[in-house]
């Protein structure tokens, strides 16, 4: 089995730990408890007929990733770099946090997930794809469930 | 008094009304001054105020004579009230605080064990420690105190990835627990800005988590029990030596298809 370290990043609200819980558990709460440092869990997944195991580091929100201390994430295979589509400010830096991700972690496969999903419509999605500077990878809902277990197939897909 | 007011005033009255005025002029004046000071905050603040202090002042001068007796009987009663809750709050604390405590008593008696059979003789026990090659001081306390190792980890150092585990208990996943590990060590690390220090110990009661860090991977070990100073140099030792094997058998690039030849490795570390 391969094993493949996994960070969930962006600011703080976004849905990193409810992606994380709906991923690995299949459980979604309403309640909002902010993750403190660092969680780390894993999911077993198959791709392709091999196993992966998917180390996935849930990190504590910051508005700046500059701000994340880099060591959590040395020797990461891929990143999810989560926003809030309800909340524009989420994604207010979203251009010089992934120059800043690309520049740390040259190699690995980074996505941009755009999480709560449910509480748009789609024109309201549409304009908020138009308005991010960077193409979204992945629209989302940790509520729902939807794109969710997709999502992290793909990057597992792309990690291999 | 209606009456009154409707009636017109005789001469009388107008002289009683003077009269009146003659007699009560000073206590009326002293009322309204009263009057003025009650509704006035500022000015009643300045009249309260010195005896609210003077008596604060008494009270915290004489509170533990005059009601010490009260308050002492009060706590005593609530406690009795509360007993089992307390004890509820209390033990667990206690109980880990006694561990710790005994398992540093062994610690250091461990130790003072060690230097008095160093400045002590006996044949028979030379004797058996010559043969056996087991150390003397290792044989009065064998039976006595017993550190064990019980789960080893090799960690892949900036990734966190597990590279091999063994474990003596089925404890939680192997690979979380590198993990999460893993992100510990980083924080410290960051945290205080030991760029040429690693993290070397972690202890949670009697529990300790000796970690030892080389290039590529570092080493995690659980222990239980009291150790020697002295068992200590061994441990690191030890890895020292399973950290060698390891570093052979993967050539600095962590190869899944050696993961079963390392994973027995592990197995005969902690069997040891």
């Amino acid at each position: 089995m391969i094993s493949k370290k996994v960070i969930l990043t962006g600011s703080f609200g976004v849905g990193k730990t409810s992606l994380f819980n709906q991923f690995v558990h299949q459980k979604f709460s309403d309640k909002y408890l902010t993750t403190i440092g660092v969680k780390v869990n894993k999911k077993a997944v198959e791709v392709a007929g091999e196993e992966v195991s998917l180390l996935v580091w849930d990190i504590a929100g910051e508005v700046t990733q500059d701000k994340v201390p880099t060591s959590y994430f040395l020797g990461a295979s891929g990143i999810l770099y989560v926003v809030d589509l309800s909340r524009p400010l989420t994604f207010k830096n979203s251009e010089e946090d992934i120059k800043y991700l690309k520049e740390l972690l040259p190699g690995a496969i980074i996505k941009i997930v755009g999480n709560k999903k449910d509480l748009l419509s789609d024109t309201e999605l549409t304009q908020v794809q138009k308005s991010i500077s960077l193409p979204l990878d992945s629209t989302t809902s940790a509520k729902t469930g939807e794109n969710v277990k997709e999502l992290f197939l793909d990057l597992a897909k792309e990690m291999l | 008094m209606t009456q009154g007011t409707n009636r017109i005033k005789t001469a009388d009255d107008i002289a009683l009304e003077k009269l009146k005025d003659i007699l009560l002029r000073n206590d009326r004046k002293e009322l309204d001054e009263i009057r003025s000071i009650l509704n006035d905050q500022n000015k009643l603040a300045e009249k309260v105020n010195p005896i609210l202090r003077e008596h604060f002042q008494f009270l915290k001068d004489n509170f533990s004579s005059d009601y010490e007796t009260i308050i002492n009987d009060l706590v005593d009663k609530k406690l009795k009230q509360s007993e089992k809750e307390l004890l509820d709050l209390i033990y667990p604390s206690l109980g880990k605080m006694i561990s710790k405590y005994v398992t540093l008593q062994m610690s250091s008696l461990k130790e003072s064990i060690e230097e008095s059979v160093k400045s002590s003789f006996s044949f028979t026990r030379s004797f058996t420690s010559f043969f056996t090659g087991v150390k003397e001081s290792e044989l009065i306390i064998k039976d006595a105190v017993v550190s064990t190792i019980e789960e080893v980890y090799v960690i892949q150092r900036d990734s966190g990835l597990l590279i091999g585990s063994a474990s003596k208990n089925n404890s939680m996943d192997d690979e979380v627990i590198a993990g999460m590990l893993t992100a510990i060590k980083s924080f410290v690390e960051d945290a205080f800005n030991t760029e040429s220090q690693d993290l070397e110990v972690i202890e949670y009661g009697s529990y300790k988590l000796v970690i030892r860090s080389y290039y590529s991977f570092y080493i995690a070990m659980a222990i239980s029990g009291a150790m020697s100073t002295n068992e200590q140099v061994e441990v690191q030792e030890r890895i020292d030596t399973f950290a060698s094997y390891k570093m052979k058998l993967f050539k600095g690039r962590f190869d899944s298809s050696k993961y079963e030849i390392s994973k027995q490795l592990e197995q005969d570390f902690i069997d040891l």
